[in-house]
């Protein structure tokens, strides 16, 4: 008998509902949902900073009213990271509304040690240096306001709050494909340093941590063959492993979409850096020894994944507060498109010549804005749209700087229009990454519990 | 018809930070053999121009018959602080699929 992992969520905001037929249906043994890019802590930042109790994702509310009465019922634990900033929080809620549902005897997991923002000044004390990881430029504490500050957490805390008989565990940053793993070695009992299996639990955790990527979404492969009437009911992924490690990666029985070995090979690759080392806080992968086998029927056998042991360090991901960014479009026709777009910029550089604007950045819609120079722009174009994106330290220089361009409405070049929806959008927040890496004893993992 | 990168190999795009990586997956055997002989890291990066400031990685996948190219640079600070419509660079696969590619 296999032990079989669903995957419901994908990022934050996805339709975590797609757990449903997994569960109703008896497909799955346990049910993960990665709900946090490498943004979405610093998002949430904003939530908690407005009130204190939030600060997780508002898909767990959604999770603990219409999942969790039909997994507690099934006994399949519910595993997700999207505690975010406030796994605690989030756990308190999910054990009132379980509360009112009358779920008695549930009990909930709140994984915490993740949030390091406290102490930051102490670990560059203790001699953490927190170079940026691909630059490496010191950081220096005081230079931007430091909004967030998480380190990616292994499959430990979920692992032992499942053998503590957790039906519900939230977690912070823990690491995307950890989040499937830790069942996995909790049902297995897989050793901490048998690399192999590691490895091939954290092949199938990132197979399946994006959802709808594995099953025919975002998927060139499958451009001429997908019904794109299907795309939204698409079933969602769902791993069997053996106790060997090697899987059969599948989804949701009688639901649209497809596995097939090129919707494997997509996502397999996807934010991959070198497969060969595809480091996690458990273990080292290597993706290029894997053997993947199409069986038909929406089902791929993957086997031969191997591992080396797991990094020293551990990544810490900090998100900073750079300045505010915010968009005008403009629509520019025939005839002398081009010398028009040349006369908009310098009207713009006249316009904003006394304001401390940082960066004017200039995209032409339709001709260069995804993949900038690398075919030649048109040269008697009948249609312009120009995109200007500019930026500031501070939110009402680009308030201002869009009311001034506006003073020009009737004083631009020939036949020039501004886009409405533009005019009225707010400035938009800058959150730079900062990733980092820290020496893996400074972190550590606490679990607390909470009973209905 | 121009010959496409894109008639030999599909792929996609994903992002870390201000690294996007392309997965290029061939669509023969064949196709493997002649994209591991002739695109070259140099030849991406001079593919993407402007689009890519840093350096381009690139790593072989022999088992599933694919590259995967990894630059760095390539998204304009990265997702949070690009100033691109795509700052995530979704569409870079394609971008990379549109490279010619001349018969001999």
């Amino acid at each position: 008998m296999t032990y079989r992992i669903g995957s419901a969520e994908g990022f934050y905001g996805d339709d975590v509902l797609k757990a449903l037929p997994m569960i109703m249906g008896g497909h799955v043994d346990v049910v993960c949902f990665e709900a946090l890019a490498e943004l979405t802590l610093a998002i949430l930042q904003k939530d908690r900073l407005a009130d204190p109790k939030r600060g997780y994702t508002f898909d767990i509310r959604t999770i603990a009213q219409q999942i969790l009465p039909e997994a507690f019922k099934h006994k399949i634990p519910l595993i997700t990271n999207g505690g975010g900033l406030n796994p605690l929080g989030a756990a308190e809620m999910v054990r009132e509304v379980a509360a009112k549902m009358g779920l008695t005897g549930l009990k909930i997991a709140a994984v915490t040690g993740d949030d390091l923002h406290p102490r930051l000044s102490e670990l560059q004390a203790m001699g953490e240096s927190l170079a940026h990881l691909e630059t490496g430029a010191a950081l220096d504490l005081n230079e931007k306001m430091i909004v967030n500050a998480n380190v990616y957490l292994g499959a430990a805390p979920i692992v032992e709050a499942l053998r503590n008989g957790a039906d519900m565990i939230i977690t912070g940053r823990v690491a995307d494909p950890c989040l499937y793993l830790a069942p996995m070695i909790a049902h297995y009992g897989w050793s901490w340093d048998d690399w192999d299996k590691l490895a091939s639990g954290i092949v199938a955790g990132h197979l399946m941590e994006c959802t709808g990527q594995v099953v025919g979404g975002n998927s060139l492969a499958l451009i001429d063959s997908i019904n794109p009437r299907d795309l939204p009911f698409l079933g969602y992924p769902i791993a069997h492993v053996e106790a060997d490690g090697s899987f059969i990666l599948s989804k949701t029985p009688d639901t649209a979409g497809c596995v097939t070995s090129a919707t494997v090979k997509e996502q397999l690759l996807y934010e991959v850096h070198d497969p060969a080392h595809y480091i996690t806080p458990d273990v080292v992968a290597d993706f290029t020894t894997l053997r993947l086998e199409d069986l038909g029927s929406d089902q791929v056998r993957i086997s031969g994944v191997t591992g080396r042991p797991r990094p020293k360090k551990l990544k810490l991901n900090l998100g900073r507060m750079e300045g505010y960014m915010r968009e005008l479009i403009f629509t520019i026709g025939w005839p002398d498109a081009w010398k028009k777009v040349e006369q908009l910029k310098l009207m713009i550089d006249a316009t904003w010549a006394k304001l401390p604007i940082e960066r004017i950045e200039y995209h032409y819609l339709g001709l260069n804005s995804l993949y900038g120079n690398i075919a030649p722009l048109p040269e008697y174009p009948l249609e312009i749209v120009v995109r200007v994106m500019f930026t500031a330290q501070n939110a009402d220089i680009l308030k201002q700087a869009v009311r001034l361009m506006m003073n020009n409405g009737l004083s631009g070049p020939a036949g020039m229009s501004i886009s409405g929806t533009t005019i009225g959008a707010d400035p938009r927040i800058i959150l730079g990454l900062w990733p980092t890496l820290i020496a893996r004893e400074r972190v550590v993992p606490e679990i607390s519990y909470f009973e209905v | 018809m121009t010959k496409r990168l894109y008639d030999l190999a599909y792929g996609r795009a994903g992002d870390k930070g201000d690294i996007a990586n392309v997965s290029v997956i061939a669509r023969s055997p064949e196709a493997y053999q002649e994209l591991k002989a002739k695109l070259s890291a140099e030849r991406v990066k001079v593919h993407f121009g402007d689009l890519v400031t840093g350096e381009v990685m690139r790593y072989e996948m022999d088992n599933i018959e694919a590259l995967n190219f990894v630059m760095y640079g390539a998204l304009d600070g990265g997702g949070t602080r690009s100033l691109r419509i795509d700052g995530l660079g979704k569409s870079l696969a394609g971008a990379l699929l549109y490279m010619t590619w001349d018969e001999d």
